[in-house]
Parts: C-alpha cells; structure tokens; sequence
C-alpha cells in the first residue's frame, strides 16, 4: 500500500511549513487562503483522517479474524486517500506558489487554451480469471485455502475500493459485484487498479485480549503514532526525499499484500466487455499468492459531459433543412459525421443581405458536401454559438470513441453489508459490521470527545466480547458518513439480520410466535415476509 | 344494507381416512401468497385465508362450511397474518379430532366493513 511507486507521494522538506503543521498535528495547508476546492478537498482530508482513527480503533478491538480483515481494509482505503489528498493539497499549493494562475481575460478572440470538457468514467463487472494448478490441491492437506481480496481503483485524486471477496480454489474467477463511478475524470485519465489480498486463515500469533489491546492503544495511540511520524519525518529530511508512512498498527493483525496492478486510459473504453492484462505483483513465493491468470475483464465506460449536458441554449433558425434545437451534438451525432471533415464559417453581414449573424457548418457525407446555414438572434448569440461549436469539435476530439454513442452509466448501487461467512455459519448473526457507517460514527463519537485519551474502554467495545448484546438496537438507516450525530448513541447496534428466520417452506412448531419481530426488520423488508415478486396463490386439501 | 352480523362459528369433526383425519375442504391464500389471485377476496390485498373448495358429503359440508368463507380463527389460533403453510398446519394437528373455525362470509365481510365505515 505504500509503495514507493505510489502515485500520491508527499516529500516534506525539513523545516518547511507543511512539517512544521504536520508536526502539530494538523495537515491543513492555510498558509494562503483556500480556494473553494481546496477547502473541499481539506474537508475530506480531515474526514479520511478521522475515519483512519476509528478504523484503527475498530481494527484494535476486533477479536475474530474476518472483522479484522474488514477493518484493515478499510483502514488501508482510508490511509490511501489521506496520502491521495495530502499529495494533492501539496501539488496545488506548489502551483499557487508558482504563480500559476488560470487563464488570463481576454475580451475578444478565442481563449489561448481550451481544455476539454469532464466526463463519468465508469467500471464495472469486473472479473479477474483464476488458474488453479493441481498442487493447489495437495498444498492445504484438505483445509480449504482462502483469501480475502478487494480492489483499490485511483483516477487522479480519488480513490475508491469494492466490497472485499473471499476466494478459495473452487472458484474459477475473483468477481466484483460493484460498479465504480469517477464523477469528473478527463479525457487523459489514468485508471489504476490494484488488487490486493490476504490470507483468511491466521498466519501467525493470535492478537491478544482485545479489551487490554483496545485500552492501550486508546491510550497510547495518539503519542506513539506521533512519535512515529516525527521520526519518520526526520529522517526524510536528513534522506532528502522518501514518502511519508501513516502508521499501521500491526498487532497480529491481518497483513495485505498487492497482488497484480494495470493502468486504464482513454483507449480502454469500450461499450462493452473487454479484457485487460493484469500487471502480477510477486511470484509463488509471495505472501498470500494467487494464482492469477493474469487477465482483467470488465466494462470501462465514460460518459463525456459534452454528450450529456447542454452546453448551449437559444434559438437558431434554420435555413436550409430541419434541425433539431439541441443543435450541435445532433449534427455530430448524424450518420456520416465526419469531425475532420467539418468546417464551421460565420456569415458576414454583407454576405447574407437580409440574413445577419448565420452561421454555415459544412460537412462531408460521403461524396456530398452539405451545407447547414443557420441563423442566430444577435452577434453575441451568435458568438456564443460559435464557441460552443468549437468547444464542442475540441472535446469531441479529445474523448474520441466515446463520442460515437452515449455509453450507458448506471448509478452505483448502496454497499451492503458484508456478507456472513458459510464457514463460520452466522458469523454477522450476532452483530453487523457496515465498516463506512460504523467507523463514522466511532470517529464521529471520539471527535466529540475533547482533553485526554480515554483512559477507559469505550462503550462500543463491548460489542466485540463476550458481553451480551447491548439495548436499544438503533435502527439501520444509512447514514452518511460525514452527518453529525448530535445526541449520544449508546453505541452498540446489534443488527440481527433473520439469518435463521425460517422460510415457509421449513415446517414450523405451533408454539412459534408467526408475528413478525420489528427489531430484527430492517427498513428493507429483509427476512421471509417480503422475498420479492410473489407470483403464486396455492390451494391446499385438508 | 343489512344490519351487522358477526362471524359464524363453525365446528368441523375430522374423519378418519386411513392414517389421515381429513377435514375436506381446501385453503387458498397466506400472507406469502400473491392475494391479487385470490378469486373470493372482495379486497385484493387481502391476504387471508380463504376456502377454495368444500368437498361433497364432508365434514366441512356437514358443518356449514361454504366455499369462499375467510378463516380468521381456527381453536383460538389466529389465522389473519399467516402463511400458507401455516395455516394448513393449523388445521391438520393429528392430536385435534376437532376444530373450531371462526369465518366471516362475502356478505357478511361487506356488512361489517361497511358498519365499520359509517
């Protein structure tokens, strides 16, 4: 995770000012004034970082293995985009410095750079075949082999994971139920995958109690990772140039290693279905290795703004034949369109006595050269047409294929939560772990707290011994991760899903209870009451 | 239309059929069954239990049973918000000889939601 090839490197020069803010404990950047999206992006900073300190309280407090592999997930995730974001910040305020500004203001003539319109990079079905040589079998002695993967998808500053999967030999490929959305990506975007796994089985000496674990990092989290950093910080300076490394509470815990990496671009967008090599980090030897065939497959999609959004408005008439008012992209999307064949001239008012401010857009279909006049309301209208016709031939020639047609996006569906585990049987039966909400809410919670460190066990450990399940099961809305939790929640949410709700199918004793228990529905109407489209109306003798 | 009538009582002795008391008559609906089929239902939501058939010369006949009646309770078990294995389940206990059925009837049902409403 924090290879050195990481593309979010930060380097601290010693003495400079981001040190001096770092060792204080604050990553904020306010030597100058923010702009608003660096303010926007200090805000998910902040958010990443105190996320990282539920997840590694979280991580501490974890007693079985699969929750702790869902925990260093997610604190891995969590360390990714602080160093993402931190690279970012640096990277913007270095050109601040710099003095490199936007655009001048010009008032007449074209911009001296016109950059292409944002678009919606979207990937999704992704697949990554497996080959399973015979030894496999022979390795494990008839233990089942399994491993847990996810992958951690970057496209400039933004990085997101899918859910994490198990995977064991009898599974031909590693399958990603997600679909990833990147909102502002442009035409020379890079997609980075990384695929990491671990080992599901221990590898080595169990973690200790949680509850003395739990204390002590409580306790002792804040100044040890302190000290950390500022040693760490040292002897970049003294090194000159080596990346920052957030500290990871390796306590026994789960250790996940990069198994394969590739690199996406604009040439890999297909409407459809298309495979990829795989970069395989590692070899047989390697810690929790996996045999990869080396192949992605997936639907990489983008959806240019240009194509979606209106970019000009107003009325042109037309002469010569029938158009539609969304004139531009249906010009270029008419069969025969040709971008390189196409020439647009505005109309002189000499020219076209008694037609001012038209506008010609010529192209070639074929053999024929058609000509579309077209006439605007005023000069300025027609100079906004103009404009737009060019913005628009530029960012069709920057995001190519994926003018041709509008590629289906469909908007990525709300996480559920991770599944129970076969092996272990009802492993989420006694409680349920959604990592995003519930590391939200412990950060949310131990923001609150102000002064001291606890000295104490938070309340919400309890959740993870022995203790019997707290009251007030609260009721699982989703909630998003950054809303404030203004009244104290006993922490505790155990969530029974019905994973025993016998469905009607299953023979029933009479003395059971049929009336529906409401603290164990969820506001999705699991359980065996609401299985979906109820197609049948049976008749029974008796 | 019609002044208010309640539910009918119904005692229905089972009869031995070989291995099997039999009660004869059949059950259609339960509240994992899709009620938009439910033929007899004057509310197509209506997820109850409702009789589909009543055999000839049966124990259900002979006790006044009739094809269409909603069965709200069967010796004191409630079968409003059952499934429709349940329900069947109810109704075929080998240790019961007996069983009383509480059942409304179309225009009984019209009768009592109407009273309801005004």
């Amino acid at each position: 995770m924090f290879s050195r090839n990481h593309r979010s490197r930060v380097t601290v020069a010693r003495g400079s000012a981001l040190e001096m803010e770092f060792k204080r404990g604050r990553f904020r950047l306010s030597v100058f004034s923010d702009p608003p999206e660096d303010t926007e992006l200090q805000r998910k900073l902040d958010h990443e970082i105190r996320m990282r300190e539920g997840a590694c309280k979280l991580l501490a407090a974890c007693s079985q293995r699969e929750q702790a592999l869902e925990a260093t997930k997610s604190l891995l995730v969590c360390n990714s985009r602080i160093l993402s974001y931190m690279g970012e910040l640096q990277r913007r305020k270095e050109a601040q410095v710099l003095g490199k500004t936007g655009r001048r203001p010009s008032d007449s003539g074209p911009p001296a750079e016109r950059s292409p319109c944002r678009g919606r990079v979207c990937i999704s079905d992704i697949r990554i075949p497996l080959m399973w040589k015979d030894t496999e079998y022979f390795k494990n002695k008839g233990d089942l082999h399994r491993w847990a993967v996810f992958l951690l998808l970057q496209l400039g500053e933004q990085i997101q994971d899918t859910e994490m999967v198990l995977v064991d030999r009898t599974l031909t490929d590693i399958s990603f139920q997600n679909n990833v959305l990147f909102s502002e990506a442009g035409p020379d975007f890079e997609l980075r995958l990384e695929l990491y796994g671990a080992c599901v089985e221990e590898e080595g000496a169990l973690a200790g109690a949680p509850k003395r674990l739990a204390t002590k990092l409580s306790s002792s989290l804040g100044r040890s990772s302190g000290k950390r950093v500022r040693a760490s910080l040292d002897s970049a300076g003294s090194s000159g140039s080596s990346p920052i490394l957030l500290p990871t509470p390796a306590v026994g815990g789960p250790r996940y290693h990069l198994l394969a990496h590739t690199t996406l671009t604009l040439a890999a967008v297909q409407n459809g279905f298309r495979t990829h090599d795989l970069t395989l980090a590692g070899h047989e030897e390697s810690p929790a290795w996996l045999p990869l065939y080396g192949s992605v497959c997936c639907r990489l999609a983008a959806q240019p703004f240009c194509m979606t959004q209106p970019t000009a408005g107003g009325t042109l008439r037309v002469q010569v034949s029938p158009f539609l008012l969304s004139l531009p992209t249906h010009i270029c999307r008419s069969p025969g369109f040709l971008l390189q064949e196409t020439r647009v001239r505005a109309g002189e008012l000499e020219q076209a006595a008694g037609r001012p401010f038209t506008l010609s857009i010529s192209n070639r279909y074929g053999d024929d050269e058609v000509t579309h006049t077209l006439q605007a309301e005023s000069r300025e209208a027609l100079h906004n047409w103009m404009e737009a016709l060019w913005q628009l031939f530029f960012d069709m020639s920057q995001w190519k294929h994926c003018c041709d047609e509008v590629m289906k996006i469909e908007s990525p569906t709300p996480r559920k939560p991770p599944q129970a585990l076969a092996k272990q049987g009802s492993l989420y039966h006694e409680m349920a772990i959604e990592p995003l909400d519930d590391i939200a809410a412990v950060t949310d919670i131990l923001a609150q707290r102000e002064g001291p460190r606890l000295e104490t066990p938070p309340p919400w450990l309890a959740m993870f011994t022995d203790q019997p399940a707290l009251p007030n099961p609260c009721s699982p809305a989703s909630v998003a991760p950054a809303s404030a939790w203004t009244h104290p929640l006993p922490w505790g949410r155990p969530r029974t899903f019905s994973l025993d709700a016998v469905p009607p199918d299953h023979p029933l004793g009479a003395s059971r209870s049929v009336a529906p228990l409401p603290s164990q529905r969820s506001s999705r109407s699991r359980g065996l009451y609401n299985k979906g489209p109820l197609r049948t109306w049976l008749q029974s003798p008796v | 239309i019609g002044e208010p009538v309640p539910p009918q009582r119904v005692e229905i002795h089972k009869l031995r059929q070989g291995e099997n008391l039999i009660l004869g008559f059949s059950i259609g609906g339960g509240i994992d069954q899709d009620p938009s089929q439910n033929p007899f239902s004057e509310d197509k939501t209506d997820k109850g239990i409702y009789v589909t058939r009543v055999s000839e010369g049966g124990p259900a006949e002979i006790a006044g049973l009739q094809i269409g009646d909603k069965i709200m309770q069967v010796n004191g078990w409630d079968m409003t918000m059952v499934t429709h294995d349940q329900a069947r389940k109810r109704l075929t206990k080998r240790s019961e000889e007996v069983v009383r059925l509480l059942v409304t009837r179309q225009s009984l049902q019209k009768a009592v939601q109407q009273s309801m409403l005004s």
